[in-house]
């Protein structure tokens, strides 16, 4: 952004004259020099240092051309500096050597000249952008060793050219990986800064798989379905160990079955005891500590035990023998209290004293469930 | 929430882009915001469901509506039959009580207030309409019964059993099936709790009676 800034800012009125460019490239360079010391702390976004790699003077250097002469000294001595860093990095991509140097030199010298012939409006940068893609395009499609990088960075610039309003950095920190792909053979995910201010979901493919617009929307929506049916497996128990979505959704249908049952069977023996809601109120009152102590909420470790006493306690509908749930001893915290003063407050004075004692009861056992979450939200 | 997830990712491609190279990277691609995003979906609404809050306010509505329950069905002789009955009325009481704490985010609780809606409507137009649109069941005619790939067959049979999502897209009704599944959890814990406290709380009275 400070490209474009400082660009526009300089654009009314500029003549081609080369004073005037020469004073304008020192703003350019004091920007430049903004930028560059901006970079590091930053992702190395939106400058061409970033792009060079460059120690900044030089970079600065290659934009105070005034003679073409010297400025395909600097771009050579560039170019010369660009090879041994990338020889370093990309020790397994057999570059042909010099010819892509130099076609990337010839490059950067586009830049310096364009910026020498006082092109130099606000859209410079942006035009030079694209020009930069695309000259990276051709730079890439002659190297043997990177037909799939190629294609990635096709699919890349037509991701970018679906950017409605490319923000500088993004741009040039992804020409910044085009740069270092050399270093990695695969690509990490930039588009996770775009998405914060985009709707899209921008994919970058990985090496070796196909680029085109229908698979990667594909891959998006792959990637979203098997998210959502891994968090899936983690709700329902049992499903961890199981491969394949097939079974997996076989578990989750019976999950849901089963939890549905629960409710008939739960729903049943409400029926039964609802009667008697009036008659038990005093005695609930009476026994309610007691019960509540027994934990008779339990947690999700429970669940698969749950079928089994929930159909145990069909037949044994009328017999007190209900089998006890495990004693977990939840810890009353300080929730108690304060459920138990809000819920008097309401009641005093109450036909419903008594059921709103009875809800005060499931109240604090469901307190006991999550003794750590004492959580107001919602 | 998203946001704060973002930097970090950033922070860690940038910071080794060479070591991580060999490693695999689930962490740094597309996969891992569509996971970030179905996981912020998820937690939102799995923590929803397992909150005290939300806990007291399901049972304090359930405690009224059966209560509620009651006293109409208490108008009825009561005989074994009005038992199934009545477990028919508090299932449906206590969906709907499910539904009303899930504040219309989800979608299969809007169709479980809905469908009572709808069931009343039809109470009234029963002698109007005798036939449903039995038709739209089937899908693909007996002569050319293709068979779904299994998934496909299993993603529907969910579809049937999450209320309302029947016509969901894959990915909406992943999530409603999770929402579901959380809200049906705490509805049994609930429910639980709730029984036993009316049947412990009555060791003495007609139990062994009846």
């Amino acid at each position: 952004m400070d490209l474009t800034g400082g660009f526009g800012a300089r654009s009314g009125g500029v003549g081609p004259c080369r004073e005037a460019i020469g004073l304008e490239s020192l703003h350019l360079g004091d920007e430049f020099r903004q930028l560059v010391t901006t970079l590091p702390p930053e992702n190395a976004s939106g400058s061409f240092t970033a792009l060079l790699e460059l120690p900044p003077t030089q970079a600065v250097e290659l934009l105070h051309f005034t003679d073409s002469s010297s400025s395909q000294a600097a771009v050579t001595g560039i170019g010369g500096e660009i090879a041994p860093p990338l020889h370093s990095l990309g020790g397994t991509l057999a570059f042909p050597s010099n010819s892509v140097l130099m076609e990337r030199a010839a490059r950067f010298s586009v830049i310096a000249t364009e910026q020498q012939n006082g092109n130099i409006s606000g859209e410079t940068p942006t035009s030079s952008v694209p020009s930069n893609s695309s000259a990276n395009l051709d730079i890439v499609k002659t190297e043997p060793a990177e037909t799939d990088s190629s294609q990635r960075l096709i699919s890349d610039s037509a991701i970018e050219n679906q950017i409605p309003c490319p923000s500088q950095n993004n741009r040039n920190g992804k020409r910044k990986d085009f740069e270092k792909k050399g270093k990695s053979s695969t690509k990490k995910n930039k588009s996770s800064e775009e998405n914060e201010k985009l709707p899209y979901v921008h994919v970058r493919a990985r090496r070796g798989q196909a680029t085109d617009s229908h698979s990667l929307a594909e891959r998006a929506r792959r990637e979203k379905i098997n998210a959502r049916m891994k968090l899936l497996q983690e709700l329902v128990p049992g499903c961890d160990k199981i491969q394949g979505t097939a079974l997996v959704l076989d578990e989750i249908i019976n999950h849901v079955q089963s939890l549905q049952r629960q409710v008939e069977m739960l729903s049943m023996r409400l029926a039964a005891v609802n009667p008697r809601i009036d008659f038990n109120l005093d005695t609930i009152l009476a026994s309610e500590n007691g019960s509540l102590m027994d934990g008779s909420f339990n947690g999700t470790p429970m669940q698969l035990a749950w079928p089994h006493q929930a159909i145990e306690t069909e037949q044994s509908f009328h017999h007190r023998q209900l089998p006890p749930p495990p004693t977990q001893q939840w810890p009353f915290d300080g929730l108690n209290q304060p459920v138990w003063g809000r819920e008097e407050d309401q009641a005093d004075g109450n036909d419903n004293s008594n059921l709103m004692a009875v809800s005060e009861n499931v109240m604090v056992a469901s307190a006991n469930l999550h003794p750590n979450q004492v959580k107001m939200e919602l | 929430m998203v946001e704060s997830l973002f930097p970090s990712i950033e922070n860690t491609s940038e910071s080794s882009p060479e070591s991580r190279r060999k490693k695999p990277r689930i962490s740094e691609t597309a996969e891992a915001e569509a996971e970030i995003e179905a996981r912020r979906i998820n937690e939102e609404s799995l923590k929803r469901w397992k909150t005290n809050r939300v806990q007291q306010i399901y049972a304090s509505k359930l405690v009224e509506a059966l209560r509620r329950v009651r006293q109409r069905s208490s108008t009825v002789n009561e005989t074994d039959k009005v038992v199934s009955g009545a477990a028919r009325e508090i299932r449906e009481t206590a969906d709907r009580v499910l539904a009303a704490s899930a504040r219309g985010t989800t979608r299969w609780s809007r169709a479980i207030l809905a469908s009572r809606v709808r069931a009343k409507l039809k109470k009234h137009r029963k002698a109007k309409k005798s036939t449903g649109n039995c038709k739209s069941r089937k899908g693909v005619t007996e002569a050319n019964r293709i068979k779904l790939p299994a998934v496909d067959r299993k993603l529907k049979i969910l579809g049937r059993l999450v209320p309302g999502c029947r016509k969901v897209s894959v990915p909406n009704l992943l999530d409603e099936a999770t929402d579901y599944i959380a809200a049906l959890e705490m509805q049994v814990r609930a429910m639980e709790a709730l029984a036993e406290l009316l049947t412990a709380a009555a060791p003495r009275t007609t139990l062994t009676g009846t």
